[in-house]
């Protein structure tokens, strides 16, 4: 995976230094290829607000690995109490098969496998689906660089990107891009009626060991008027996590923390 | 009064160009101002706490009525063509801008929650409607595995499927209703396409009333215009005082339209109640000129117009008055509808008293002819009216000297009448409204024989946070959905957050029937609505239970709208009441169902209460008018036997009170005043300077009591036409107000009659 990335790069890099403006396409590759590190950990807060106002919480102890061709992430529920140790893990694929995915119930004291069947799905009741949460290829979608503008004082691209498959659940979406940092800033989602349907807003970046990281965001369905907010503590990145900590029997095992 | 009325009516011609130009002004009003309110809800009233907490519920649990599009096949829906259907059916209305897409349910929307290799997922049934037989039979066992489905979407012989449409209640209107029927003719063939739901039997409702009404009333009119004529032999006065009762409704619904008030369905009564009251009084200012006529045939006409005035202003105007106030103390009612109705009425009867002594009065200058001689007269030929007379004197002998039988047999009927009435019951059914064989019932009955059932209550716990997630809540609910179903047949099928936690337990246990049961271990409930959340979409959850999991919503499917099947099921979900209090829950009850019982209920309690009021003021005002309290109490007689013997019978014959049925009894007010006041009136009228009561009692059933008799005869022949309506309300309506006005009218010549002389009969002894 490495190599192929640093190819399509390389040739993003080229084409970068022929023309001053880059295309759609190349600011949307800058991002999909925006290096994260190899090992991420961190605890997350999901902060679910509804349109009454209604808010439910959870927090998360997360794991990240890069494998290469695949990437390995496993979430263990430290709250609320009767959901503690509920552990959920994930596998992606970079040649675009499924994912697979696992959960542990400490309650039937199994693991159960789930199938999902597309990632268009909604990520644990929020209104991020998995393809929101950055799994989705750039090469899925045309690009078009629609202007630059100034947002929340940051010189910007704005992308439209539409899906190739016209299936997709977003008939349109638009982003605001930091120049430079390759940072998605906003993003409108839009439906298949070309309803406005999602936006997202990126609260806080900071750099953490050298990587532009997101520590908070968050997802405004308008259509419902549900919300949901993602607090990330605690980041540490590149200090290395071990491979069994991507294992069933970990799952079971649980972390404490 | 009667001075500024001789002024008046000196100037006969302005006073039927002024009548007809007002007329014209507030038809004009009425056809370009008026609308129809056909929200059900913008009748209850907003703040009553059962409405306040059912509209807050519904926001919450998004609760709405659900149009049901029922696909009959042939055979099966298990084929491709037929799911291509359902699909199809299914996108349009999901694509209608009054439709939301997520409030439509079908099998292709559907969640099938299934595990595979003990895993858990949540998908679609189908997306393309698979071809080969392999595939449809694998879609057929797994619909048939599915129990929050099979039995729900799909009927358990396989040949029929739902798709439910749930809108909102202010979207429903007659283009959309017609949009609705011409797509169940787009999409069928060779499948049977029905469609049922509350909205669409309210839809047809109000739609079919109206339109009855419409061809009802000219012919009810006509009916009366034509016993008039058969009464009183005069074409002018009849039709004055039709004319007179029709300008009568037509200022009232121009009024409305003026200050903006939207017509209701309970104003159709408006009318109805101003034609029965207002002939009345046409008929006794005509009926005392014909006698004054005839009695002094010297004298010309407008001399016999002002003795009218002169003898007749006073109990027309008592009457009026005591009958305005009575419907006016309608306006303690919590319900809008109800006070519009009482406060318009009121005005109509003001317009009509007016109209009366004015218009009919400078109508008979006018046009009547100037007949001196009593011969040329049309009026009853002597020798009939001494036919009549002889009659009548024996009629009066009778009752005076049979007055111990009048009594007794009064009490009996009014005991007789209590009993009745305490059988009484009140139906907020609107599918009780249309006949048994026609197209919405039958549609409703396949419906109901197939699956759950077409009408809904809603069930609504609330406890503390994260109660809901709790075995022993989940473990109620269940046995309360259980015990609900069995202890009631009219009860089809419920639905919970429970049915949810059945089927999660059953799948992850690799579909092993005995756990299909509320697992005992709080956090494994917990971990499996986490599940659910991060399988599919969590949205349908928010439908049967809170964000914060502290309420819950139990949806009954019932096979009837009926007040009675709704009462048997909340009393069978009550006795759950206490163990659920153990709990900290509270139980409450929403949606449009439970809203209309309440309402219904509220017009009755309403309806009675200002029956009772009026009744005082009646009582009240008579005494003062009369100067006796005895004679206050005698007034009120007719009101009272009416009113009671109407609901005696109702309860007796299982007529159901319902809205309108309910106002019905306000017709016993504005006629039984009427009929006490005149006969009243003209007793004492005759009794001055004559000592022979029996003189006096027979004068008086001549004038006063013709009149009375002719007014009821005009107004049961007419409502009796109602008889002949294809909507059974209408056919009600006109029994029970021929009903009504016979009681009132047998009532005053018989108890009152006896009671008065007896009274008289004692004072000057």
């Amino acid at each position: 995976m490495k190599t192929w990335k640093l190819m399509i790069t390389a040739i993003a890099l080229m084409t970068a230094l022929q023309a001053q403006t880059p295309s759609g396409h190349e600011i949307m590759m800058k991002v999909y290829d925006r290096p994260t590190g190899k090992t991420i950990q961190s605890n997350l807060t999901m902060t679910l607000t509804n349109s009454r106002g209604d808010v439910r919480e959870r927090t998360i102890k997360q794991f990240l690995k890069d494998f290469g061709t695949e990437e390995k992430k496993v979430m263990y529920f430290t709250a609320p109490a009767d959901i503690r140790n509920t552990a959920f893990m994930n596998w992606s694929y970079t040649d675009g098969s499924d994912d697979d995915q696992w959960i542990y119930l400490p309650a039937l004291k199994k693991v159960k496998r789930i199938a999902s069947d597309s990632k268009s799905d909604y990520f644990m009741g929020s209104d991020f689906t998995y393809d929101d949460l950055g799994d989705r290829h750039p090469d899925a979608d045309t690009h078009r660089l629609l202007r630059e503008e100034s947002l929340q004082g940051e010189a910007c691209y704005v992308v439209e990107s539409i899906s190739k498959d016209e299936d997709y659940m977003y008939s349109r979406t638009v982003t605001w891009i930091i120049k430079d940092k390759w940072i998605d800033l906003k993003k409108e989602f839009y439906d298949e009626d070309e309803d406005h349907l999602k936006t997202l807003n990126i609260r806080k970046y900071e750099e953490v060991a050298g990587y532009w990281t997101i520590p908070d965001m968050e997802m405004h369905n308008i259509q419902k008027d549900h919300r949901t907010r993602m607090l990330m503590k605690n980041i540490v990145i590149d200090e290395g996590i071990s491979d069994n900590m991507f294992t069933q029997r970990m799952m079971q095992r649980g972390v404490n923390d | 009064m009667t001075k500024i009325l001789r002024q008046m009516l000196k100037h006969p011609l302005i006073i039927i160009l002024t009548t007809l130009i007002m007329s014209l002004f507030f038809f004009w009003q009425m056809k370009s101002n008026v609308r129809m309110e056909t929200d059900l809800d913008e009748y209850m009233p907003k703040n009553h706490p059962a409405f306040i907490y059912s509209d807050e519920a519904e926001a919450i649990y998004n609760i709405k009525d659900g149009i049901i599009f029922a696909i009959e096949a042939e055979e099966s829906i298990y084929t491709t063509e037929t799911l291509d259907k359902i699909k199809s059916l299914s996108k349009t209305l999901m694509n209608m801008e009054e439709i939301e897409k997520a409030d439509v349910t079908s099998l292709y929307s559907a969640d099938n929650i299934v595990g595979t290799d003990g895993s858990l997922e949540v998908n679609a049934f189908y997306r393309k409607a698979p071809k080969s037989e392999e595939k449809l039979a694998e879609l057929r066992q797994s619909v048939e595995n599915n129990e929050m489905v099979h039995g729900r979407l799909v009927s358990e012989d396989g040949r029929t499927a739902l798709i439910i449409a749930r809108i909102n209640d202010d979207v429903f209107n007659d283009a959309f209703y017609q949009s609705l029927l011409s797509l169940a003719e787009e999409f069928k063939g060779p499948e049977k396409i029905h469609i049922a739901g509350s909205p669409i039997v309210e839809g047809t409702l109000a739609n079919l009333m109206p339109r009855d009404m419409a061809k009802m009333v000219p012919l009810v009119i006509a009916v009366i215009f034509a016993v008039l004529l058969l009464l009183l032999r005069r074409f002018t006065g009849s039709l004055l005082i039709l004319l007179s009762v029709l300008f009568a409704s037509i200022w009232t619904f121009g009024l409305m339209g003026l200050l903006g008030i939207p017509v209701y369905s309970v104003s159709t009564m408006i009318p109805v109640m101003l034609i029965a009251i207002g002939v009345a009084y046409g008929i006794h200012l005509l009926n005392k000129y014909q006698l004054i006529r005839s009695e002094n045939p010297q004298m010309d006409k407008k001399e016999a117009v002002f003795a009218m005035i002169d003898a007749m202003t006073s109990p027309v105007s008592m009457a009026a008055v005591t009958t305005m106030v009575g419907f006016m103390s309608l306006l303690t009612s919590q319900v809008y509808p109800i006070k519009y109705f009482g406060l318009f009425t009121a005005f109509g009867v003001l317009v009509e008293l007016i109209l009366s002594l004015l218009f009919i009065s400078a109508g008979i200058l006018l046009f009547e002819k100037d007949r001196r001689s009593a011969n040329n007269d049309a009026s009853p030929v002597p020798n009939e009216e001494k036919q009549n007379s002889e009659l009548l004197k024996r009629f009066n002998e009778g009752l005076a000297s049979h007055r111990p039988w009048v009594l007794i047999l009064s009490l009996f009927i009014v005991g007789l009448s209590v009993w009745g009435s305490s059988k009484i019951w009140i139906n907020s059914s609107f599918l009780d409204k249309f006949e048994k064989d026609s197209d919405i019932v039958l549609t409703d009955a396949f419906i109901n024989t197939h699956f759950g059932g077409t009408s809904t209550l809603n069930v609504i716990l609330e406890g503390d946070d994260a109660v809901m997630k709790s075995p022993e809540a989940l473990k109620a609910m269940a046995e309360m959905q259980a015990a609900v179903e069995s202890e009631n047949g009219l009860v089809g099928s419920s639905f919970s957050l429970a049915d949810y936690l059945k089927r999660m337990n059953k799948v992850m246990h690799e579909d092993r029937v005995e756990y299909e049961r509320i697992p005992d271990d709080p956090e494994l409930i917990a971990q499996y609505l986490l599940l659910y959340e991060m399988s599919g979409d969590p949205e349908n959850l928010w439908k049967v239970v809170d964000y914060n999991y502290a309420g819950a919503n139990i949806t009954f499917q019932l096979k009837s709208d009926n007040s009675k099947a709704l009462e048997a099921a909340m009393s069978s979900v009550n006795s759950f009441e206490s163990r659920l209090a153990d709990l900290g829950i509270q139980l409450n009850y929403a949606g449009s169902g439970y809203k209309a019982y309440v309402f219904t209920d509220l017009i009755l309690e309403g309806q009675v209460k200002s029956l009772a009021l009026s009744v005082l003021i009646v009582i009240v005002l008579l005494a003062l008018m009369f100067r006796s309290l005895y004679i206050g109490l005698m007034g009120s007689i007719p009101i009272l036997l009416t009113s009671i013997v109407s609901f005696g019978i109702m309860g007796s014959l299982d007529i159901p009170l319902s809205t309108t049925t309910a106002l019905i009894s306000s017709i016993a007010v504005g006629i039984g005043i009427d009929y006490a006041v005149h006969f009243i009136s003209t007793f004492r009228e005759n009794r001055k300077g004559n000592t022979d009561l029996s003189l006096v009692s027979l004068r008086t059933m001549q004038s006063s009591g013709r009149a009375i008799l002719f007014n009821a005869l005009v107004v049961i022949a007419g409502f009796l036409v109602l008889l002949a309506s294809v909507f059974p309300p209408n056919r009600t309506l006109g029994a029970l107000i021929s009903l009504n006005m016979a009681v009132s009218f047998i009532g005053t010549m018989t108890l009152l009659y006896v009671l008065l002389r007896h009274y008289y009969e004692n004072r000057k002894g």
